[in-house]
């Protein structure tokens, strides 16, 4: 019940928030509530709230994933050597997302099965993954797609709707399911809360890491390709340093880094916020580093507020008693 | 072998480990690149070592408490920026007050992340992500985007990178690696000596029970992070030293490259176990690479990649090998305890 | 009475000149509110803030009341960065913007977007390599003259007996970098050139570290190598302070295209003996004229427009023969420094 109230209350905050920034963005700039710029606020960033989701499981499952941006980069990269090659786009793109696979393929098999700390396994993927992304395109940058395939990341196809957009509110949708309506997602909070429990009741504990990891970096992969649609050009450091972000939006939506606690709603809102603050500070020409600085701060904010009240409160208690 | 392992703990074994792949390292890239053994080779290695070095030092004594500090790379760059244009607009400012300026800045800023993640007990990995956005965005809106040019910095600065310790042979060991090596002796003997520091050890492998039997935990983990602030503003001056016009993306990323030779010295990323010494190892692995590699033509773009592998296969010799080392050594141990406890029991009879 | 036919007859000439003359020179009027973004490829580099003081400088001249924003993205994000910044001055519904284009052809949908909006694109410093989204490119120089400008001063450092060299470029991506070490290999194709050989091409990103690195790398990686020759103001500074302290200064030479007051220390010490540069002053005083003048309407972006830009005199609009689908406007001419005038062009 208490934690329960707890979470409630960080969701509100949350949502607080996000009145408060859009109240302010549609106070200062007339151009904040068009469709376009909703649109575009979601486009800018779309990648990497696609991301975000898969991040939310993995961190609650108590682990954590750096290769992602790495993962996307190296994926795109794939792509655009194997078109190069003369490959059918089509083709590049399936392999794009199998490579996506079998890198989460290593790491989840030195993570679950082997047993290394995800931290540095991903780190080294982070390393690794943007490494193999380099040889395959070097310094160049490789464009000249099929239309269909700029206008899959450029063009709406559905109403004022891009195709990424959708799959992001479709993955939304199926995260949540997964996550707090199925076995899969209870074991995922009970892996994060305690794996040693977890795997002693019979759990198939490292499949179901495995299974994570595999879902991270292909998704990941995805994220890439719709990157590469989006801009219609593709280079090695593609996505460099987007793992940041993602992070950042996932612990901001109240999910413990220790694992074992968050949901997706609050994830959504965190989204929703860093949005929302990233675009109206743009609209009022406010620049890259300091909307970075700002959302820097809200992510430590965000966890030292409620820990001073606590502490706080419990000071007070103690001197009641 | 009983000798052996009387007096040589598993860690060490991992780190004459490194050394020899160094070693091998050195060996086979001389033999694959023609004028490989040149003075200018160990001078390009030494020099690009240093600044990690100093870095990774700070950085292994967070680690070792558990916690990891992800705004080293910030901090180097803000400290590297500001000292020179300090430097820039007081010409006759003392070489000591300017490093001083630098080591005071880091110290601050170190002194912020600890203290959220000390006392506000907020995770590290949070707070320093966070402070890696902030200082960083802080940098650019203090500079107005400028750039610090080598043309307005005094020249003892400059010639600094230059500037050799000691020549040996055909050897220049130049001051800044000196500087580097110094400051690893000296935290080394720290923390294998000195009470204070060997709680650093405690705090990482249980802070439940180091705050049970009384340590100071959450002074430890701020002075952890205060020394790694401090280190990396000394950093920051050497960064200015060496690379002379500094732009407000001085350093950025610096802290994977920092965390990485951390990795691959062998020291634990849960906390409790490795050393500054394997630290300085692993950047000089990384080092050796990255600066060899690019000579055998094809290989610059293999640089990454082989990094990467080299940190899982650090990570994953120490998890499978060195815990086997460590039951060997512990079965040893027992066996020398039985003993002893044994032979006094005899020597009654 | 004699001024008056003086004037009749002057007003006479001119309606005899104006049609045969194709198209008369567009007068630049002042006192407009245009909303107008200057985007360079990144903060932080010296010449992006000097273009900024250049377009400062033109915004006052112009009584322009809506204040310039200059906006950059930061290095390391910069491509994402330019086309967020683009996206957002879409918008907003701004009058203009002036790109110095870091992204290659990826910056095109968005900048298409915006001119699907209204708003003019300017390209300056670097354009969009394939000109789709931009209305005209202000060039700096003339990007094949930059060419052979390089093989010029390469050979003038190495002397008539030539010698082995390679290019310290900025980031792979870059459209101008790319179009001069293009020039650059043409112009090699030249007889008198004959004795210069380039051995390779590497990239510091514009960034110090990297490019101090890099540098150090070339001496190891073309063996033989006597000059370096870096089309960027960061490389140059950064490649010549390598040298420096590897003490290689004799060996291997700098040149390339820097500014004068970072490059100073350098041209005495005999490192970097001789490099080229253009104002970025005035481009950014010019890219703010042109903006200006197709944001206002007083010309169009067409092969032929002509307009006068303050200070800087007359400029027309004509087809980029670098591209094939772009208008451009050169600026131009290149100041070339030694030991000889670096000391006074510092200052």
């Amino acid at each position: 019940m208490n934690i329960r109230a707890r979470l409630l209350r960080w969701e509100t905050l949350l949502l607080a928030m996000l009145v408060v920034i859009a109240g302010l963005n549609i106070a200062y700039s007339p151009f904040y509530l068009g469709v376009g710029n909703i649109v575009n606020l979601f486009q800018l960033s779309i990648e990497k709230i696609i991301v975000a989701l898969i991040m939310t499981l993995i961190i609650i499952c108590g682990e954590i994933d750096l290769s992602v941006a790495s993962v996307m980069g190296l994926a795109s990269c794939v792509t655009a050597w194997l078109f190069q090659m003369g490959w059918p786009m089509p083709w590049a793109l399936v392999a794009a997302l199998a490579v996506g696979g079998v890198a989460g393929l290593i790491n989840g098999f030195w993570t679950a099965y082997v047993g290394l700390p995800s931290l540095a396994v991903t780190l080294a993927g982070l390393i690794g993954y943007r490494g193999v992304a380099r040889i395959l395109v070097e310094d160049r940058a490789i464009g000249g797609y099929p239309l269909w395939f700029n206008n899959l990341g450029q063009q709406p196809q559905f109403g004022p709707l891009t195709i990424s957009i959708v799959i992001f509110l479709a993955m939304f949708a199926i995260m949540a399911v997964v996550l707090h309506r199925s076995a899969l997602g209870r074991l995922v909070y009970v892996m994060g809360n305690n794996l040693q429990a977890a795997r002693y009741s019979g759990v198939r504990v490292r499949r179901v890491k495995l299974l994570l990891f595999v879902a991270s970096s292909m998704i990941a992969a995805l994220a890439g390709l719709l990157y590469a649609a989006r801009l219609g050009s593709v280079r090695g450091d593609m996505a460099q340093g987007f793992e940041l972000d993602v992070i950042t939006m996932v612990l901001l939506g109240g999910v413990s880094i220790f694992g074992g606690s968050g949901n997706l709603l609050g994830v959504g809102l965190s989204i929703l916020v860093i949005l929302n603050l990233r675009n109206g500070m743009g609209l009022a020409d406010i620049t890259g580093n300091t909307q970075t600085s700002v959302i820097g701060a809200l992510l430590i904010l965000s966890v030292l507020v409620p820990n001073m009240a606590r502490m706080i409160h419990t000071r007070w208690k103690g001197r009641e008693t | 072998m009983k000798w052996l392992q009387r007096h040589i703990r598993p860690e060490q074994v991992r780190e004459l480990s490194l050394l020899l792949l160094i070693v091998a390292a050195v060996l086979i890239f001389g033999s694959m690149i023609d004028g490989y053994y040149t003075s200018r080779t160990f001078n390009r290695i030494t020099s690009s070592v240093a600044i990690i070095t100093v870095v990774a030092v700070g950085q292994t004594l967070v680690v070792l408490t558990r916690n990891i500090d992800l705004a080293v790379g910030s901090i180097v760059g803000c400290t590297a920026y500001f000292t020179g244009a300090q430097l820039a607009a007081h010409h006759g400012m003392p070489p000591v007050v300017a490093v001083l300026i630098a080591m005071a800045l880091g110290c601050v800023m170190g002194a912020i992340n600890g203290a959220l993640v000390a006392y506000g007990r907020v995770p590290s990995i949070i707070v320093t992500l966070g402070s890696l956005a902030i200082f960083r965005g802080i940098l650019i809106d203090y500079s107005g985007a400028r750039t610090v040019t080598t043309d307005s910095l005094p020249k003892w600065l400059l010639e600094l990178p230059r500037l050799n310790f000691v020549t040996i042979g055909d050897l220049d060991i130049r001051a800044m690696f000196a500087l580097a090596v110094g400051i690893v002796l000296l935290f080394q003997i720290g923390t294998s000596f000195l009470n204070v520091a060997r709680q650093f050890y405690a705090m990482g492998s249980n802070p439940d029970a180091a705050e049970l039997i009384g340590m100071p935990a959450r002074r430890i983990v701020f002075s952890a992070f205060v020394l790694s602030g401090t280190l990396s503003g000394l950093a920051g001056f050497m960064f200015l030293a060496r690379f002379g016009s500094i732009t407000v993306e001085a350093a950025r990323g610096m802290e994977l490259q920092v965390v990485a030779a951390v990795v691959v010295g062998g020291v634990n990323i849960f906390g409790g176990s490795g050393t500054v010494f394997g630290a300085m190892l692993g950047a000089i692995m990384i080092g050796t690479l990255e600066q060899s590699l690019f000579r055998l033509q094809i290989s610059e773009f293999w640089r990454d990649a082989i990094l990467g592998l080299l940190i899982l296969l650090a990570v994953a010799s120490d998890a499978v090998i060195l815990n086997r080392l460590r039951a060997i050594w512990a079965r040893t141990d027992l066996k020398l305890v039985a003993r002893d406890s044994a032979s006094p029991a005899e020597a009654k009879r | 009475m004699k001024k008056l036919l003086l004037a009749t007859a002057a007003a006479a000439m001119l309606a005899l000149i104006v049609p045969h003359g194709a198209k008369a020179q567009s007068a630049v009027t002042g006192g407009k509110a245009v909303d107008m973004v200057l985007l360079p490829k990144f903060l932080g580099i010296l010449p992006f803030d000097q273009a900024h003081q250049g377009a400062e400088e033109a915004a006052k001249e112009l009584a322009n009341s809506k204040k310039l924003q200059y906006l950059g993205p930061t290095p390391e994000n910069s491509v994402a960065g330019q086309i967020e910044i683009v996206t957002n001055a879409a918008t907003q519904g701004v009058g203009a913007i002036m790109i110095s284009n870091n992204s290659g052809d990826q910056i095109v949908p968005s900048a298409k977007a915006a001119k699907a909006k209204g708003i003019k694109v300017v390209t300056w410093d670097s354009p969009i390599p394939s000109a789709e989204g931009e209305d005209v490119f202000v060039a700096q120089v003339d990007f094949s003259e930059t060419g052979k400008i390089m093989a010029d001063m390469a050979l003038s450092i190495l002397g008539k007996d030539g010698g082995k060299f390679a290019i310290l470029s900025a980031s792979p991506d870059a459209a101008n970098q790319n179009a001069w070490i293009d020039a650059m290999k043409n112009a090699l194709k030249d007889p008198k050139y004959s004795k210069l050989e380039l051995q390779g091409i590497v990239y510091g990103n514009d960034q110090s570290e990297t490019s101090y690195n890099q540098a150090l790398a070339m001496v190891d990686k073309f063996p033989g190598m006597k000059l370096i020759m870096a089309p960027t103001s960061v490389g140059i500074v950064s490649a010549a302070k390598a040298m420096q302290d590897e003490k290689l200064c004799d060996k291997i030479k700098i040149s390339g295209l820097g500014v004068p007051s970072e490059m100073l220390a350098y041209t005495k010490n005999g490192c970097a003996p001789q490099f080229a540069l253009w104002s970025f002053v005035d481009l950014g005083y010019l890219s703010y004229y042109t903006a200006y003048a197709l944001a206002t309407g007083a010309i169009k972006a067409e092969a032929g427009a002509s307009f006068k830009a303050g200070r800087m005199g007359n400029y027309a609009i004509t087809k980029d023969p670098t591209r094939k689908a772009g208008l451009r406007i050169l600026m131009g001419p290149f100041s070339l420094y030694d030991i000889n005038n670096v000391e006074a062009a510092a200052k």
